[in-house]
């Protein structure tokens, strides 16, 4: 007791300010652990058995392991080829989204032509418009270009939808660099395409990684589009779409349906740990300007 | 200095035009021809498959039109009439500004005060919490959806049992299929799964607040609570703006997660907008048809997005005359 009251005053004030911060340590894991549950719920329930699935409910840990159900998944399913399609179909929506939005979003802040703020105006009231289902008309011109059923037209309509945001981004990131290095390497006989390819391009890597990721991120999780477009060939369907065929087809296999859900979330997860420092910091710095 | 060069040169040179006249309009577009060419990609895809098919879909309006073939039943205005005299149609209006009304405060409230917390450079293992709080973004509303669904169903240690153990309930609660919680629970779930976005925003607005304000606050005496209010608040309000508006959008937008778990059911209690066009174009359960009609789709996503420009025009212009009001006021 004596020694208590002997302590001198700041470190019973250090102490409990680490109780408050122990806390919010506490209550920030106490969050995260809810956060991440359905994804700890899914991976726990894709290695249960039948029986321990309907008898876990909400407890995610398995009382035996089956392993067997993410290969039975794989093949029964065809997730093979759905990876394989999704792994396409993200690449080339990444490379068109990049190349399309990139080019654009610099011309937009850093050259000036009749009709820019015309055509900024237009393509800021497309953000307010509701465009989910004109996917009539989309479909109708995709017929009509010959490209119906083809991984071409899922990249062309995804890309399409992801380009405003993308340009934005570009646009605030090009406005942000310095304009002088563009008046030296104009002085130094630099032509309008080799300052964007070999200056503007290269400087701009953390925008590439954050609208590549966004456009990754998108396509991987589309649902609709590969859909409506590849309707009369299953064997051009994603991980997404692929599943739920899957489901229509065994309604009563919940543990594979789990370990589909796994597959499909698994690969899209894990890039964005591994880039999330660019992703995050790119929409940061978009959001500062 | 400046002043003697200036006169120098203009002593040597000879005067310049008294005005320069602006280039004529033909000029101008020609001297401008790479920009045009690399804005082409961008502007041909959005033209194409964006602006085109809004138009292209006002044109079906008009129409009676199943979507095979092509539309030849011109009936007018009369797909307006219908979808104006549908009572869930008004339904889905008011789902929808329900589910934004409720998730955008609640779910912004939350990212404030998780980005304050985070944004605290003395947190250890704040990018993991960053992280781990970001991670429901990264996945899809379709797949997510199915999970949740199946982790809500009624067998073992359900959350309706667990409820029953502490004495409320009997055990079967039916999340989604009960028309009185189901827009509740899918509200929930919405909040849950772009909390991360908000959270990314408000980090990113927290950082542009210089150090040495809440320093200079300090040594005047100002409390945290005080700080907040007369500091962060204030200076997070053009962020702000841009973050409540996106919102908006998104939430008045939302159609996955909403078609995964419920479809819009049950009895339509949960039918936003977006359920609605697509049971309309595409068949299904619900909407005023029983049969695919394009037609009628058209003319509801119409009319909402006719409702969406006026909200978010009158949201922009409230959002401008607060923050000025403010801004007047501070001075």
């Amino acid at each position: 007791m004596s020694t208590l009251s002997q302590r001198p005053r700041p470190r019973t004030r250090l102490s409990l300010r680490q109780g408050r911060r122990g806390l919010l340590y506490l209550v920030l894991l106490g969050g995260g652990l809810i956060w991440l549950y359905p994804f700890l719920w899914a991976l726990g329930s894709s290695l249960k058995s039948t029986d321990g699935f309907f008898s876990g409910g909400l407890n995610p840990i398995p009382s035996e392991f089956h392993w067997s159900n993410y290969s039975e998944a794989w093949t029964q399913a065809d997730f093979g080829r759905f990876f394989v399609n999704t792994v396409l179909f993200a690449t080339g929506t990444v490379i068109v989204t990049l190349l399309a939005t990139s080019m654009a979003g610099y011309v937009l802040a850093r050259t000036d032509f009749p009709g820019k703020k015309l055509w900024l105006g237009l393509v800021g009231v497309t953000l307010f418009l509701p465009h989910g289902y004109t996917i009539i008309p989309v479909f109708d011109l995709i017929q009509r270009l010959h490209l119906l059923n083809t991984l071409w037209s899922v990249v062309i309509v995804q890309s399409a939808g992801g380009m405003v945001f993308g340009t934005f981004l570009f646009m605030g990131y090009f406005t942000t660099i310095d304009r002088g290095l563009e008046d030296a390497a104009r002085v130094d006989g630099a032509n309008f395409h080799q300052i964007f390819w070999r200056i503007m391009l290269p400087l701009s890597g953390p925008m590439l990684a954050t609208v590549g990721l966004f456009a990754c991120i998108n396509a991987w999780n589309s649902f609709f589009i590969p859909l409506v477009f590849t309707l009369s060939r299953p064997e051009l369907h994603t991980l997404s779409v692929g599943m739920f065929n899957f489901i229509g087809q065994n309604s009563t296999a919940w543990t594979l349906v789990c370990a589909g859900s796994v597959i499909t979330l698994a690969p899209i997860v894990l890039i964005f740990v591994v880039l999330q420092r660019f992703f995050i910091n790119g929409l940061a710095g978009a959001v500062k300007q | 200095m400046s002043l003697l060069d200036t006169r120098e040169r203009r002593r040597a040179s000879p005067p310049p035009p008294p005005v320069a006249v602006r280039p004529g309009l033909g000029r101008r577009i020609r001297a401008a021809k790479w920009s045009y060419l690399y804005l082409a990609p961008m502007a041909v895809l959005l033209l194409a498959f964006v602006v085109y098919p809004i138009f292209a879909s006002f044109g079906y309006t008009f129409y009676r039109w199943n979507g095979i073939g092509a539309p030849g039943d011109y009936v007018g205005l009369a797909n307006f009439r219908q979808i104006l005299h549908d009572g869930i149609f008004w339904g889905a209006v008011g789902h929808t500004f329900v589910y934004a009304f409720v998730l955008v405060p609640v779910q912004l409230l939350l990212a404030l005060a998780l980005a304050l917390v985070l944004n605290n450079p003395k947190l250890k293992f704040a990018l993991f919490f960053r992280t781990v709080y970001f991670i429901p973004v990264v996945t899809s509303a379709a797949v997510v959806g199915v999970v949740i669904q199946l982790m809500l169903a009624n067998f073992g240690d359900s959350a309706g049992s667990l409820l029953a153990k502490t004495g409320v309930g009997d055990g079967q609660i039916d999340w989604l299929g009960d028309p009185h919680t189901a827009l509740a629970v899918i509200i929930a779930i919405g909040i849950w799964h772009t909390l991360g976005y908000n959270l990314v925003y408000f980090l990113a607005g927290l950082q542009t607040i210089p150090a040495e304000l809440y320093e200079a606050a300090k040594l005047d005496g100002c409390g945290p609570v005080q700080s907040f209010f007369r500091i962060t608040i204030p200076m997070l309000r053009q962020v702000g703006v841009v973050i409540v508006v996106l919102a908006f959008i998104g939430s008045f937008q939302v159609f996955d997660l909403v078609q995964v778990l419920t479809g819009g059911g049950p009895y339509f209690a949960t039918e936003v907008v977006n359920t609605y066009i697509y049971h309309l174009a595409f068949g299904g359960s619900a909407g005023a048809a029983a049969q695919p009609d394009i037609g009628l789709a058209s003319a509801a996503s119409f009319l909402y997005g006719l409702l969406l420009i006026v909200f978010s025009a009158l949201q922009v212009l409230a959002l401008r005359g607060i923050s000025r009001r403010r801004t007047v006021a501070n001075q």
